[in-house]
């Protein structure tokens, strides 16, 4: 009797604690609604956290936040970001960010998986770099570094056997982060062999998708970041009333007063840190073998477009260009960057993806690009008058006629558009 | 096939407390199920080993077919002779496989021999150990069944603690009262316990938020102080990676010694409270103490003893400071053949002579003052030393000058 009590003593409080945890995740709680600030933190975080969430994400963009994809420019958090222009001129959007270095196509279809239904028939721009389309594609470790087990386990729930699913099934299985649990393993596997999960994978997938479901919504309250700030500061800098010119002038004023360290019109933190020095030497034709003609992205590039079709979005694409000075230093191929942007844009344009801003030919204006391959000052700029009309104007809907083809290693591989 | 790192994540847990669940019950009623524990080590191995790690586990096979035949054949050889020839052609043979693994990286960066696997250096320490208390007589019976017990006991067997054959065997054989047994899982939660909290949340803290920032802002300042590097940066990196080192393998250890109590097994503590320590050679008894007892037992005893048998050094007092020397560089080589680790190595060597002298100096003039001020001071520096040394040992400061472009 003593003994046993004594068992009771030593194991009540543990029975009591994963009781209790199992509760907390397990009941489909809610975890209440986000402030107005924590969704303005969440928008411009750029937090890996955010991308891999839900809860956040669904409900700004049930207000009137509208995705920005992208990758590392959106970091570029200078006063002439879309980000800063909304907020200061009042605009009916908000840019919701999505994405940093290293997110690519296929982390981008899994950020919006849970996103469906409030993402149906809507608008979203997208900026589309030429720099994700390597001979490698996606890296794994990057793809892992935003990889959400929640995002993947609703799509696993959700899946077809189709094309397209099948695709993402196999490029996830490649990854390692995709082969990190059992469960998910074992469903994609199904998946990319075109069989259906099973019931008990359901379940378990079910009552995973809930507690990581709670996790989010319950670690989402806690937004802390410095870009809002970075934001509300840039917003005093610039002028009261819209103006177009007047925003142009400054922003060449503001562009030439930060490139002054270089030759090469980079940002001089940027240029200080990253490049100056013996560095700079080394990477004196460091990119002539660069080659973004012939890349797995383009395939995972095509699941966007599918998913966009699927749900009706209407998409503005924007291509950036490569820092003229910057490429000419590094000896990258200019020939080869008009190429890369001609596939991209014949792959958008044959299946109805037509709002598309290609910038490749503006790397040469001036303080347009912030350093190497990301837009800044008068690139935002620019960039804005097309968001700006795009997103508060009226748009006819769009129609799409998605090609398989597309998923084809032939086309990955191919260096001439027929 | 799945493949688990032990006390990695959540599963494990689970999966050890399943596992374990029938074997409690059964040291609860005062019985050990041999045939059931033999079964889920199996199983537990298989995790460790399997999958995608199955190189591993051959070579782990490999290995302890190999130490059966090393540690056997000289138990055998004991029986009828005692040449010392024989002991150390046994010890140098035994550390071979260790010594391959850990040469093969520094000759060829990056590549690991196919000898090694999870855990190699801890078995190696045991089956050593094994050899010299079998050539002191203290081991009588050789049971290759209860030495690969022993060495594959799978809660510590890919970091330890380095248990002791004897204290194993005795416990493994002897069932623990159902009082003390009770005692035994009442420790062992609590240790479980506070290992989650150290390594999951102040080892995470540490390690993996605060480490890569601080690890980041110091390249950047590569060029401070007359490019040397050292900026506060690196300063905060010292002891947060410090703090990191603590946390995790003390975490870990915690698990180790949990899972051994709830098997019945009283697996030694690693860890007692090291920054606590008023001098480096306290600290020695503090931190990763079995390694450090089986460096003091097995090197610095027996090489004091031989360096006084065969008269090699005339000065008393050089005697244990050449030992300390010795010790420590093989500590330093054990733990990788870099010069960060050889370097750990003489600096806590030279941190325990320079000590040594003071404690001489200290009781030539007992007019010194000792109170708690002066407690609080030993504690300050011996913590900064260690700390220092630790920046050494986590080889930063190898990126920091030579990789980091």
């Amino acid at each position: 009797m003593k003994a046993k009590g004594k068992l009771w003593l030593i194991f009540g409080p543990v029975i009591i604690a994963a009781g209790s945890l199992i509760l907390l995740f397990s009941l489909p709680l809610g975890w209440g609604h986000f402030s107005d600030r924590t969704e303005r933190q969440a928008a411009v975080s750029l937090s890996p956290k955010v991308f891999r969430g839900r809860k956040i994400k669904q409900q700004a963009l049930e207000n009137n936040y509208v995705p920005f994809f992208g990758s590392s420019e959106l970091s570029r958090l200078d006063a002439f970001h879309p980000a800063v222009l909304a907020a200061k001129y009042q605009r009916s959007y908000r840019p919701f960010l999505l994405g940093a270095a290293g997110s690519q196509s296929l982390t981008h279809y899994f950020i919006m998986q849970n996103l469906g239904s409030q993402l149906r028939g809507k608008k979203v721009v997208f900026i589309i770099s030429p720099q994700w389309f390597t001979k490698q594609g996606q890296r794994p470790d990057a793809f892992g570094f935003y990889y959400s087990p929640l995002q993947t386990t609703d799509w696993i729930i959700h899946a077809k056997n189709n094309t397209a699913d099948r695709y993402a099934a196999k490029r996830l299985l490649q990854m390692p982060s995709g082969r990190a649990s059992q469960t998910t393993a074992a469903a994609l596997e199904n998946i990319a062999n075109g069989q259906p999960i099973s019931k008990f994978q359901t379940t378990v997938l079910r009552a995973k998708e809930t507690m990581l479901l709670n996790e989010d919504a319950l670690f989402s309250h806690f937004q802390a970041n410095k870009n809002l700030a970075r934001v509300e500061k840039s917003e005093k800098v610039l002028p009261a009333h819209y103006s177009a010119p007047q925003l142009n002038q400054l922003a060449a004023e503001v562009g030439r007063r930060e490139t002054s360290n270089n030759q090469l019109d980079i940002k001089n933190s940027f240029y200080k840190s990253r490049l100056s020095g013996h560095r700079m030497k080394v990477l004196q034709n460091s990119q002539t073998s660069f080659d973004y003609r012939q890349s797995p992205e383009y395939s995972d590039f095509q699941l966007l477009l599918t998913q966009f079709s699927k749900w009706h979005v209407n998409v503005q694409f924007i291509i950036p260009p490569v820092n003229d000075r910057w490429a000419n230093y590094t000896g990258l191929s200019m020939p080869m960057i008009r190429q890369t942007d001609q596939k991209i844009k014949y792959q958008l344009q044959q299946q109805g993806f037509t709002h598309v801003l290609d910038l490749t030919n503006d790397g040469n204006e001036k303080y347009f690009m912030e350093d190497t391959i990301h837009l800044g000052w008068r690139g935002w700029l620019k960039a804005d008058q097309t968001i700006d009309p795009f997103l508060t104007k009226q748009q006819p809907a769009p129609s799409y006629k998605i090609q398989n083809k597309f998923f084809a290693k032939k086309w990955q591989t191919s260096t001439h558009i027929e | 096939m799945i493949n688990l790192q032990p006390y990695s994540n959540p599963m494990y847990f689970v999966w050890l407390a399943v596992a374990l669940l029938p074997l409690m019950i059964g040291l609860y009623f005062g019985k050990r199920l041999v045939v059931y524990q033999t079964i889920i080590s199996g199983i537990f191995l298989l995790l460790i080993f399997g999958g995608p790690k199955w190189q591993q586990g051959l070579a782990l096979i490999g290995y302890i077919i190999f130490q059966l035949l090393v540690v056997g054949g000289y138990a055998a050889y004991k029986k009828h002779a005692n040449q010392t020839w024989a002991f150390v052609s046994a010890v140098l043979l035994s550390i071979v496989p260790l010594v391959i693994v850990k040469v093969v990286p520094a000759i060829e960066v990056g590549r690991q021999s196919w000898l090694g696997f999870l855990g190699i250096s801890y078995l190696t320490f045991k089956s050593v150990q094994m050899i010299m208390e079998t050539r002191d007589g203290t081991i009588k019976e050789f049971s290759p069944v209860m030495f690969v017990r022993f060495l594959l006991f799978f809660p510590t067997v890919s970091s330890g603690p380095i248990d002791r054959y004897r204290r194993f065997q005795q416990d493994y054989l002897q069932v623990p009262t159902r009082e003390h047994y009770l005692q035994m899982i009442e420790k062992a939660v609590h240790y479980l316990f506070l290992g989650f909290l150290y390594k999951f949340i102040l080892g995470y803290l540490f390690g993996t938020v605060m480490l890569p920032r601080l690890a980041h802002i110091a390249i950047m300042q590569r060029a401070a102080f007359f490019h040397s590097g050292i900026s506060l940066a690196l300063v905060g990196y010292m002891y947060t990676y410090s703090m990191y080192l603590f946390f995790d393998f003390a975490g870990y250890s915690l698990f180790a010694v949990a899972a051994s109590y709830l098997m019945g097994i009283e697996t030694p503590m690693n860890f007692n409270q090291p920054f606590k320590a008023h001098n480096i050679k306290d600290f020695w008894n503090r931190w990763h103490m079995t390694l450090s007892f089986w460096f003091r037992d097995f090197i610095f005893m027996r090489l004091t003893f031989f360096i006084m048998k065969h008269h090699l050094i005339k000065k008393r007092t050089r005697i244990p400071q050449a030992a300390y020397l010795i010790n420590f560089l093989i500590m330093g080589f054990w733990h990788g053949v870099t010069w960060y680790y050889i370097v750990y190595g003489l600096f806590h060597a030279g941190a325990i002579i320079i000590n040594d002298y003071w404690l001489a100096y200290k009781k030539k003039n007992p007019q010194l003052p000792h109170n708690r001020w002066t407690e609080g001071l030993a504690i300050f520096i011996t913590f900064n030393v260690v700390c220092f040394s630790f920046l050494i040992f986590s080889g930063f400061l190898n990126t920091l000058w030579f990789q980091a472009h």
